[in-house]
């Protein structure tokens, strides 16, 4: 027989509690549930072919027939990470740009003009 | 907790693991079959036969699995199969028919959530470590993508759990209490128009999940060559299609589950817990999958052009995110409780 108590080692491994009505998860049960499925897929992969032609053309990356330059040429940034989003909010962007104006009496304006309308609300409701 | 039971949960979990990942492998094939057999038939082709996705699978796996040389090649073999194998581990916490989830009780829907990012990171990660250009791009826009979804996404299931914890004692991200609450009967009519919006955003959440068109940006076959793909091949590329197949079905499940958890075998008084119940419901829920999959990817897939990275981030952050906070408001305005009001007012009773 186990000479510890199981439920308390499981609980003590779940990150949140019935109580907390959220996060509940049990990593032990995920864990036997990830190692079956890594059998599986091993499985399945191993019957695939393995190996390739090494320092040929096929191990060249794939530039739609252009040649490949140095690397650091060839280097994405990170920075285009965020082109997506700079992009489709440049209309929100301006806006804010136009607000920072660097000079303070503006930004006491603004901090005034928040607070009022702060105090009209929670006055209202 | 005995000794015994500890080794009928694990037996269970490892049974239920296999026979998850056999269902969602093969019907996730199946299913791809279908998508691509009706968005041929809607483009006016005769499109391939049903078994053709099991046939791309077994082609690849003949095929060479090249390595190109500027790639990191354990991370780039490794990410293939984290993605299959995450996404294999989220079925066990979701109900399939008229079985309740394997590992209902030992993760709930935020875990889920968590879980779904899994392929999606190892789609980047399998990108970045190509050492392509062409990759690179594709999984900086897998990563907006994922930024952009997860908003709507997080609305859509915090409502669904609030409005229900409203009614049902449980906890409201348990899948059992989501499943045994549907929200069609909890809410009012104006939660109804709610609820309906909720769904809709969904629906446009999914291809996003699944990168498809018109979301599929980091793919892009015909500006990109494939994305983040582009350098995979032979067995690795077939597990990343075998990812895409299981996570389809993942993805259906969890609207079904959300929003028609409903049994057949109750509907038409079949006894519970009989093996003829169980398999009309299995039937049933084979079906819902279907049409969710035809609406959320197929009919999407075909009518609509791809939205360029800047767009799509757009699309969810405004337009989708709005359509869940008004989802939102609806349900949180929303006073009257059950269908039957609904009813009442169009005079049916």
């Amino acid at each position: 027989m186990i000479d510890f108590d199981f439920n308390t080692f499981i609980k003590t491994l779940e990150t949140g509690l019935r109580d907390f009505n959220s996060g509940l998860w049990n990593p032990l049960v995920w864990g036997i549930a990830i190692v079956i499925a890594f059998l599986i897929i091993y499985i399945i992969r191993g019957f695939g072919k393995t190996g390739h032609k090494e320092q040929t053309e096929q191990t060249k990356v794939f530039l739609s027939g252009n040649p490949e330059l140095e690397k650091e040429k060839m280097h994405v940034g990170g920075s285009n990470v965020y082109w997506g989003f700079l992009d489709s909010f440049k209309w929100l962007y301006k806006v804010l740009d136009k607000m920072h104006t660097g000079n303070v009496s503006d930004y006491i304006l603004w901090f005034v003009v928040i607070m009022g309308i702060l105090f009209i609300v929670m006055g209202v409701l | 907790m005995e000794i015994q039971e500890i080794i009928r949960i694990t037996l269970t979990i490892i049974i239920g693991t296999l026979g998850l990942a056999v269902f969602g492998i093969v019907f996730g094939l199946f299913y791809k079959g279908i998508d691509r057999k009706i968005s041929a038939r809607m483009q006016g082709r005769i499109g391939p036969p049903l078994v053709q996705p099991f046939r791309d699978v077994r082609k690849l796996f003949t095929k060479e699995n090249i390595v190109p040389e500027n790639a990191i090649p354990w991370v780039f073999h490794l990410a293939p199969l984290v993605g299959l194998i995450g996404t294999i581990s989220i079925l066990i916490y979701l109900p399939i028919g008229g079985f309740q989830p394997l590992a209902g009780v030992y993760g709930d829907l935020i875990l889920i959530l968590y879980l779904l990012i899994i392929p999606s990171l190892a789609l980047v990660i399998g990108g970045f470590a190509s050492g392509s250009p062409y990759a690179t791009v594709g999984a900086q826009r897998e990563m907006v993508t994922m930024i952009a979804y997860e908003f709507p996404l997080a609305i859509i299931i915090i409502t669904l759990a609030w409005k229900i914890s409203t009614i049902n004692a449980g906890d409201p991200f348990l899948i059992t209490t989501i499943t045994t609450t549907p929200i069609w009967g909890v809410v009012g009519p104006l939660g109804f128009i709610g609820a309906i919006l909720l769904l809709l955003a969904l629906i446009i959440v999914t291809p996003a999940e699944l990168s498809k068109i018109p979301f599929d940006a980091p793919e892009a076959e015909t500006e990109i060559g494939g994305g983040l793909l582009v350098e995979y091949s032979g067995r690795n590329l077939g597990m990343f299609y075998l990812m895409d197949s299981v996570k389809t079905v993942v993805m259906a499940s969890i609207i079904v589950t959300l929003f028609f958890p409903y049994n057949l075998s109750n509907i038409i008084g079949m006894e519970a817990g009989s093996y003829p119940a169980y398999g009309v419901d299995i039937v049933f829920f084979l079906i819902k999958v279907l049409i969710v999959i035809i609406f959320s990817v197929t009919l999407i897939r075909v009518a609509v052009a791809r939205l360029k990275i800047d767009q799509i981030v757009y699309t969810y952050w405004v337009p989708i995110t709005l359509m869940a906070l008004v989802g939102l408001i609806c349900v949180m305005w929303d006073t009257k409780t059950g269908l039957e009001t609904i009813a009442h007012m169009l005079g049916f009773s």
